[in-house]
């Protein structure tokens, strides 16, 4: 009776302990929508050119610093539009960023902390220089037979990430604290997937255009649509 | 009980904080903030600012800018990522040795003390940063210098691209450099890599091998250690750098000027002028008048001359990283240099002002500006005149951020405000030069003040010739008085 008891008590426990441990997964996969966001820009694009006067082969004669883009219909490309205050694990796909044509593809990562693979399929000389405050700053030379490089960015922050070789090259790495967030893409749409259902604000973020953030309430199993307007600074 | 978990307790922290002491005992000289603080206001905050933000009164006029202590970010320093904090050694080597090549003098005046409590509240105006003890940067097994070496050490140069920024020849005119900015946004040129005496961090082996490893923070300078093919590659580059260059320029006090028999080459670049030693004249900026030039982009003129018995010879050698061409709009200007007489050689030590003369004594100016000849009389740097209908006649060479120029004049100067050139005489010379470049023209130069030039007669066989003969002469001489004087004894 006693040992019955005691078998039963146990095994209740351990089901209770898997289902707590298993639980918010569950929970995030089965009731979480999906939050399209289209970012729009009711401006003008920055793009400065300059003369490029070394590894034209690469490089080509005229660089562009692209610091606003926007797509078709208005749509601002390479914002970070994120889920303001969420929590979650890290996600399982190790992020990269090439170093291609002297410029930095894509010019916005967003990852999760962690692990981030540098490329250089340029075959030139090019030193991945950082500009950060919660994560040490890196200035490392990539020279030609380097053809990737691994660095590790463990604090949540938007990083700077510039060549002093070519100056004009300019990218962004969005460290982000969890797993719900999108990069624009060429007409200003990010898709964040698996979100939390229930009224959530949507931050987004340009290096130029700065932040805005919106409100909206996301639906288990369905795509909630949702505009944010960015401004001129 | 409750006494002796008490003491148990106290016993414990003892113990732990003699541990965590000792490492700090073991540097000997942990210096006190507070004392620091006191001998930063009196000695450092005229540059570094008050604050420690790199911001102080005289901030504005140097070039490179003051650091910003505030940021706890340092160029020179032996650690290893992450963060690169500098070690306390680092902090006391840098106010102990100064700067070179920047405003930040060595401060070895002040009592070791002293320099340890600097070296204390400079950690305190970044706390934060300093949180973390440093841990040294570990270089490879040193390999010495070697033909080999220095072979391979330039292969990787070229491998790693160190030209793009330094140069093919290491003298700071890669095609990155006008695009080098600190992370402040200061414009900072590249390391001149043939003028060692000039690097920040200082010239050892072991500095430039923890340079090429650690790289300059702060700077476009990235680092090497994880991205040369093998890890003694960091020694076989620091090799090839040494070899770049003498470790010190070996300034001279006099110019000399040889005689020579025989036709002078115009070509800057032929073997005659390697074979004659060069007189190596430093520059430094004309900060008398306005426009003043204080960080001059030329420091070091290197000055060969010869005469032969029509003609005088110049072949100048200097740094300049860019062949500028004039325009106006984009503050450029032509590059240019001058060597500088009195207009009237005359007796006594009565010169000229050395700065273009006064207006009371002239000074002759043999002139070279953007390839081209030229002569001039001067009263003072706003007072040129061109002297027309001379002989003069330059060749330029520029390579790899180098000028080699041949500038030749006869010897006999025609009229009145042109000198004439006397063999075995001391003039009087000074130099100027403008790197157009960096915006240098008028009286944004660099100069000299008066050195003495002189024309050392040309050496010829006669001098192994007359002194046996006035030898001899004499000896006859000795000899025929010896004689005279025994027949005069025997007479009387």
């Amino acid at each position: 009776m006693n040992r019955k008891a005691l078998t039963a008590f146990v095994t209740a426990a351990a089901v209770a302990v898997a289902g707590w441990l298993i639980a918010p997964q569950f929970a995030t996969a089965q009731g979480g929508g999906t939050v399209e966001v289209e970012v729009k820009f009711n401006g003008a694009p920055q793009v400065e050119t300059l003369k490029v006067n070394k590894d034209t082969e690469q490089c080509g004669k005229e660089a562009k610093i692209e610091k606003v883009v926007v797509g078709g219909n208005k749509g601002l490309v390479n914002a970070v539009a994120s889920v303001a205050g969420a929590k979650g694990a890290a996600t399982a796909k190790k992020a990269s960023i090439d170093q291609k044509g002297c410029a930095f593809h894509p010019n916005v990562v967003a990852m999760t902390p962690g692990e981030i693979d540098i490329l250089n399929s340029d075959g030139i000389l090019h030193n991945i220089h950082t500009y950060s405050t919660a994560n040490p700053s890196i200035n490392k030379a990539q020279p030609k037979f380097k053809k990737t490089m691994t660095e590790k960015f463990e604090k949540p922050e938007f990083i700077k990430i510039t060549c002093d070789v070519h100056s004009w090259m300019l990218g962004w790495v969005a460290v982000m604290p969890h797993p719900f967030f999108g990069v624009t893409d060429g007409s200003g749409v990010a898709k964040i997937e698996n979100v939390p259902a229930g009224k959530q604000t949507i931050e987004v973020w340009h290096a130029t255009l700065g932040k805005a953030t919106k409100d909206v309430d996301v639906k288990a199993g369905a795509t909630t649509k949702v505009t944010v307007e960015m401004v001129k600074k | 009980m409750g006494n002796g978990a008490l003491s148990a307790r106290w016993l414990a922290a003892v113990a732990f904080s003699v541990f965590v002491a000792l490492p700090s005992l073991a540097v000997a000289q942990s210096g006190d903030a507070g004392v620091g603080k006191v001998i930063y206001e009196r000695k450092c905050a005229l540059c570094h600012g008050v604050k420690g933000d790199g911001k102080g009164p005289a901030a504005e006029l140097l070039e490179p800018k003051p650091r910003d202590f505030t940021s706890g970010l340092y160029k020179i320093h032996t650690s290893a990522p992450p963060g690169k904090i500098p070690s306390d050694q680092d902090l006391f080597r840098i106010i102990t040795a100064g700067m070179p090549g920047t405003s930040m003098p060595p401060w070895e005046v002040l009592p070791e003390k002293d320099r340890w409590n600097l070296v204390a509240y400079l950690k305190s105006l970044a706390a934060d940063k300093f949180k973390q003890a440093p841990k040294k940067i570990e270089l490879p097994k040193e390999v010495a210098s070697s033909e080999a070496s220095i072979k391979r050490g330039k292969e990787m140069f070229e491998a790693i691209e160190c030209h793009k920024c330094h140069g093919t020849a290491g003298r700071a005119d890669g095609p990155s450099r006008p695009e080098l900015k600190d992370d402040w946004g200061q414009p900072v040129p590249p390391a001149n890599l043939a003028k060692r005496w000039t690097f920040r961090g200082g010239a050892s082996r072991t500095d430039i091998a923890t340079r090429i490893a650690g790289g300059v923070l702060g700077t476009p300078m990235p680092a090497f250690a994880d991205s040369v093919e093998k890890p003694e590659d960091i020694w076989h580059l620091t090799n090839y750098i040494l070899s770049l260059g003498p470790e010190k320029p070996n300034y001279s006090t006099l110019v000399t000027v040889n005689g020579v028999t025989g036709a002078i080459p115009d070509d800057p670049n032929a073997e005659y002028w390697t074979k004659i030693a060069p007189n190596n004249i430093p520059l430094m900026g004309q900060v008398i008048l306005d426009p003043r030039n204080f960080n001059p982009s030329i420091d070091l003129l290197l000055v060969r001359g010869v005469y032969n018995d029509k003609e005088i010879a110049f072949h100048l050698t200097w740094d300049d990283p860019t062949q500028s061409v004039a325009d106006a709009a984009k503050k450029l200007f032509a590059d240019a240099v001058s060597i500088q007489f009195p207009s009237k050689f005359t007796a006594g030590n009565e010169r000229p002002y050395f700065l273009m003369g006064d207006s009371s004594d002239a000074v002759y100016l043999l002139r070279w500006e953007a390839g081209k000849a030229g002569e001039a009389s001067a009263n003072g740097p706003a007072k040129i005149k061109a002297l027309d209908g001379g002989e003069t006649t330059a060749k330029t060479a520029y390579q790899n951020g180098q000028y080699r120029i041949v500038i030749k004049r006869p010897l006999a100067g025609k009229g009145d405000e042109r000198p004439t050139f006397q063999p075995s005489t001391f003039v009087p010379v000074a130099f100027q030069a403008w790197d157009g470049g960096a915006g240098e023209t008028g009286t944004k130069a660099s100069i000299t003040s008066w050195y003495y030039l002189r024309l050392e007669p040309p050496q010829s066989n006669r001098r192994f010739v007359i002194p046996p003969i006035v030898a001899l002469l004499t000896l006859v001489a000795m000899v025929l008085i010896v004689r005279a004087a025994g027949r005069t004894r025997g007479r009387s």
